[in-house]
């Protein structure tokens, strides 16, 4: 058995979800090890709670096993799709929420540091991590809250200009510009955007 | 039909990929990208960028409790249990048959690949030979690398010389599947540079490792398709600290 996950573990995450696709668990189990904390930090952040965060990324979790022929690779890397599955279904479950209160909409500034982690595994991650938290510490703040309440929370650009007191044009406006500075981080980087 | 134009498109698109358009306009967004496909792409590399807000957070450690709880579904529904190595093995041959045609593709460049080996391996093996008889030059430096949990049993150390010249050597690499290759990364602050390809013909390998060390924080290892990766694409199987 060790041997056989010692094997998983040298392919890549496109030959893993080859694998998942013909029903192989054991793939399946390496992805989750990779990706389930990406997973779950952006399902706390826009759930707010353990429970509802556990549930979410078991919903996307089991969506990404049983439709694992729908990746495409040329839409981007696994983790972004895992990722952008985590948060379409968040956003889902957000909006069909009785209540509207988001006790954690607050808008935060970006997170801080993270620990520093004993697994190198985890040092790589955080390598990217970091490199986005830089992208993210150049926007100004009346941007990045925007980019925040829209990606986390789940409010439509309407609700934001009506949360925030501003023309739905200033608040396209600054999605616009949000975007675009995050992607000039990169490009003034000499770097790829992180896929 | 959708009731969306060019110009309305490109007012909701940054809204569309943050996932903030309210349902009836990401329903007609929707169709507007499905009749006019030479869009998608935008809206692909604009996800990629909104994508990124979602390492943002700060982390969290899922509980074991919830990969027990998804693995249990899994494993029920699974065709391939990962108990199954034989099954495993015949689905990674499945795999690899499929890129047979790409293998005709990358031939030349490994015959590339293996001429400059050759060209380098008297250098290696005179670095080589100065670790195995202690006769590390002065200014030299050894840096450990520690193993993943693929390559627990690897031993690899990286010869820093002072001119700047490098060598990795490491003992008991785990036998690459086919058409991958070992890729070397030099790590500057944030930043994983692409460095030396290599693929360990036996127990032991040393290569050169080609770009300079003076400005990096550390060097890894991952296992990249034979001709290497602009980016990594999988976890580091070695890295440390320089």
């Amino acid at each position: 058995m060790a041997d056989l996950r010692r094997q998983y573990l040298l392919l890549a995450d496109e030959e893993l979800i080859a694998l998942v696709v013909e029903g192989d668990a054991g793939a399946f189990a390496v992805l989750y090890d990779r990706h389930a904390r990406a997973a779950y930090s952006l399902a706390y952040r826009m759930m707010g709670e353990k429970q509802a965060a556990e549930d979410l990324v078991q919903d996307a979790l089991l969506k990404v096993w049983r439709g694992a022929g729908s990746y495409r690779t040329e839409r981007g890397s696994v983790r972004t799709w895992i990722l952008s599955i985590v948060h379409n279904r968040g956003i889902d479950q957000l909006r069909s929420l009785a209540s509207r209160r988001r006790t954690h909409d607050k808008v935060e500034a970006s997170a801080s540091a993270s620990q520093p982690s004993e697994a190198f595994a985890e040092a790589w991650r955080n390598t990217r991590r970091e490199q986005v938290r830089k992208a993210l510490g150049t926007l100004p703040p009346e941007q990045l809250k925007i980019l925040e309440l829209a990606y986390f929370s789940g409010y439509t650009h309407a609700e934001i200009a009506g949360l925030l007191g501003l023309p739905l044009g200033t608040v396209k406006g600054r999605m616009r510009l949000g975007l675009k500075k995050i992607k000039g981080y990169f490009d003034s980087q000499d770097m790829a955007v992180p896929r | 039909m959708s009731g969306i134009d060019h110009e309305r498109f490109d007012e909701l698109k940054d809204a569309y990929v943050l996932g903030a358009l309210p349902e009836d306009e990401r329903r007609e967004l929707k169709e507007y990208l499905a009749s006019h496909p030479e869009r998608q792409a935008e809206i692909d590399e604009l996800s990629n960028v909104a994508g990124l807000l979602a390492l943002s957070p700060q982390e969290h450690e899922p509980p074991p409790e919830l990969r027990r709880s998804i693995m249990s579904v899994v494993e029920a529904e699974a065709r391939r249990p990962a108990s199954g190595p034989r099954t495993w093995l015949a689905g990674i041959r499945e795999l690899l048959s499929v890129r047979n045609l790409a293998l005709g593709a990358t031939a030349l460049l490994v015959v590339g690949l293996f001429s400059w080996n050759m060209l380098l391996q008297g250098e290696v093996q005179d670095l080589q030979g100065q670790v195995e008889n202690r006769q590390d030059p002065p200014g030299s430096r050894m840096v450990t690398l520690e193993g993943s949990e693929a390559a627990q049993r690897v031993q690899a150390e990286v010869m820093i010389l002072d001119d700047d010249r490098a060598v990795l050597m490491a003992e008991d690499m785990p036998r690459l599947p086919e058409n991958r290759a070992y890729q070397i990364w030099v790590i500057e602050g944030d930043v994983p540079r692409p460095s030396s390809l290599f693929a360990p013909q036996g127990a032991s390998v040393a290569a050169v490792v080609e770009d300079p060390l003076d400005e990096a924080d550390a060097i890894a290892v991952t296992v990249e398709p034979e001709g290497g990766s602009p980016q990594p694409t999988t976890d580091p199987m070695l890295i440390g600290k320089l």
